[in-house]
């Protein structure tokens, strides 16, 4: 988590995530499809994320919702454009950033207790700290009785909520999610859902949640970002307003749900 | 929640049902498995078609067995044992270098890895003369046969088990701080773990091949290889079947005991055996 620049930019506006004209390409080498191999996925995006908001980003695949992701945890880097992270009260381009991947990316030679561990082992923590803080969490998300088994005896949705403690254990600046419900049954996903909007709740934590699903974007987001592959930048941007939990067939959200469901429309006509 | 945590097994239980401790049912088996092979010794000699010089009954074999294990054999195995595991460290450690730096420099990486493979399949006993003319009849001779057969096993085994970590595992720790020696520590080393046991006990059987073959001929007066050609110049074919009932039980012994229990135990803690 090394800090690549510093800036001071006066944070009096309660930002904690900027991204400033982002451009990113990806070059196949020639083997793209058509004739040129510099395929656009990002063309100046720019976003601005208060603290403690949670942000949902929809799209179609091939959207570059995944290279927005890498781009803001970090893993990958812009051509051109900033990112920058809030921390200790500037903005910097350095990264306190935690991603929460689809398939959790537990390590399953560690119990869930050392799971959630990691990160602070990775920060020098000392033993007793790191152990107080992850029991901490471990409890969060309603696990300690499992803390001492590994990732196989776990189910699916209870592998996302250590995925879930071990990002927060670390303590981020923006929790990242990656279609993390994506691969997870209806019933536990719905649980899931609650149990987010809980820990956002008690946390407070700024959460930018990506997924193809629209309903999850609508039921959890404050702000619902719809990313377009025709555009290869956000297309069209909605604020809910309404009250957590939130029912899928409120009128409101069907309404907002038929408007996205007809830009995927546009781009998928665009694209044949 | 609550149904979600009651229809998991708790970590206790699960250690019970996968627990792999023998068995009445197996030790039945392997019983009955032993019982129709020595049938079947038994009933070729009786038949005789085979002169009982050439093919002793198996009661005969035994008593050779019984004998050499009170005079050479212990001293042999002893001996063996000591060469295997000397070879197989240094294959360990000349290999496990190697592959690292195989997957450090990507292009060294490529190249080698096309060399090791066609070594890989390069029959140990070929290297024999080599070491003699190289060496002489020596224990040096033989580690060196030892060593060139089962190091390029090593380099690959390496080499490959790093290299096909998933990806999301390296992604998620360095999203997390982890990078250089302690990614490489506390991610690259355990992801890897299950492939590169995997991999030594490949490496420890080519090893143990490559032994056998060279101590029968390149000859150090120790040693099983050497004990077995002994019994072959003298004609004595009980000592020859004493000599392999050993080789076959100390094989068996190193495999199913030491590898296959590593083996399982990483298996079993990363969640890869099958339901059962």
């Amino acid at each position: 988590m090394a800090l690549i620049e510093e800036k001071r930019i006066p944070n009096s506006t309660g930002l904690v995530l900027e991204l400033r004209d982002v451009h990113k390409s990806f070059d196949f080498n020639g083997k793209a499809k058509d004739s040129a191999s510099h395929h656009e996925v990002l063309n100046g995006i720019n976003l601005k994320v208060k603290k403690g908001e949670f942000i949902t980003v929809v799209g179609p695949s091939g959207c570059g919702k995944s290279t927005l992701l890498n781009i803001i945890s970090g893993l990958d880097r812009p051509d051109s454009g900033e990112v920058h992270v809030e921390r200790n009260g500037r903005l910097t381009s350095g990264n306190g950033v935690i991603v929460i991947f689809q398939e959790g990316a537990l390590f399953p030679w560690l119990t869930v207790q050392d799971n959630i561990e990691f990160g602070l082992k990775m920060a020098d923590v000392e033993k007793s700290k790191r152990s107080e803080i992850a029991s901490r969490y471990v409890e969060m998300v309603g696990l300690s009785r499992f803390s001492q088994s590994y990732v196989y005896q776990l189910s699916g949705g209870m592998k996302q909520r250590v995925a879930i403690a071990r990002a927060l254990a670390m303590d981020p600046d923006v929790l990242l999610m990656d279609e993390p419900f994506a691969a997870l049954d209806v019933q536990t996903r719905e649980l899931m859902y609650d149990e987010l909007m809980a820990i956002h709740k008690t946390t407070g934590k700024t959460i930018i949640f990506v997924t193809h699903n629209i309903q999850e974007a609508l039921l959890l987001g404050d702000r619902v970002i719809v990313l377009s592959p025709l555009v290869r930048n956000i297309k069209r941007e909605f604020t809910i307003e309404l009250q957590r939990p939130r029912l899928a067939d409120t009128p409101e959200l069907q309404v907002i749900r038929r408007k996205i469901l007809k830009e995927f429309e546009e781009d998928f006509r665009h694209a044949r | 929640m609550q149904g979600e945590a009651q229809e998991l097994v708790s970590p206790e239980q699960k250690k019970k049902s996968s627990g792999r401790s023998l068995d009445v049912e197996d030790v039945a088996n392997v019983a009955l498995f032993l019982a129709a092979f020595i049938g079947v010794w038994q009933l070729i000699y009786v038949l005789g078609i085979y002169p009982s010089a050439i093919l002793p009954s198996p009661a005969t074999a035994a008593t050779k067995l019984a004998d050499l294990a009170g005079s050479s054999l212990p001293v042999g195995i002893g001996t063996s044992l000591l060469r295997l595991v000397v070879g197989f460290t240094i294959s360990v450690a000349l290999g496990g270098i190697v592959g690292l730096a195989m997957v450090k420099f990507r292009a060294f990486g490529k190249t080698m890895s096309s060399f090791a493979v066609g070594l890989l399949t390069f029959p140990s006993i070929a290297w024999v003369p080599f070491a003699i003319l190289l060496i002489g009849f020596s224990d040096f001779g033989i580690l060196f046969v030892v060593v060139m057969a089962s190091v390029f096993s090593v380099m690959i085994t390496t080499y490959s088990s790093l290299r096909n970590i998933p990806p999301i595992y390296i992604r998620a720790a360095k999203n997390m701080g982890a990078s250089g020696i302690s990614l490489f520590r506390h991610v690259m080393i355990p992801a890897a773990t299950p492939a590169l046991i995997v991999g030594m006990r490949q490496a420890w059987s080519i090893a143990w091949h490559a032994l056998i073959g060279a101590e029968m001929l390149i000859t150090t007066l120790s040693g099983l290889g050497y004990i077995l050609s002994v019994g072959r110049e003298f004609n004595d074919m009980p000592q020859i079947i004493a000599v392999m009932i050993t080789i076959f039980a100390i094989g068996i012994v190193f495999d199913r005991v030491v590898f296959l229990k590593l083996e399982e135990k990483a298996r079993d803690k990363w969640g890869l055996t099958q339901q059962r």
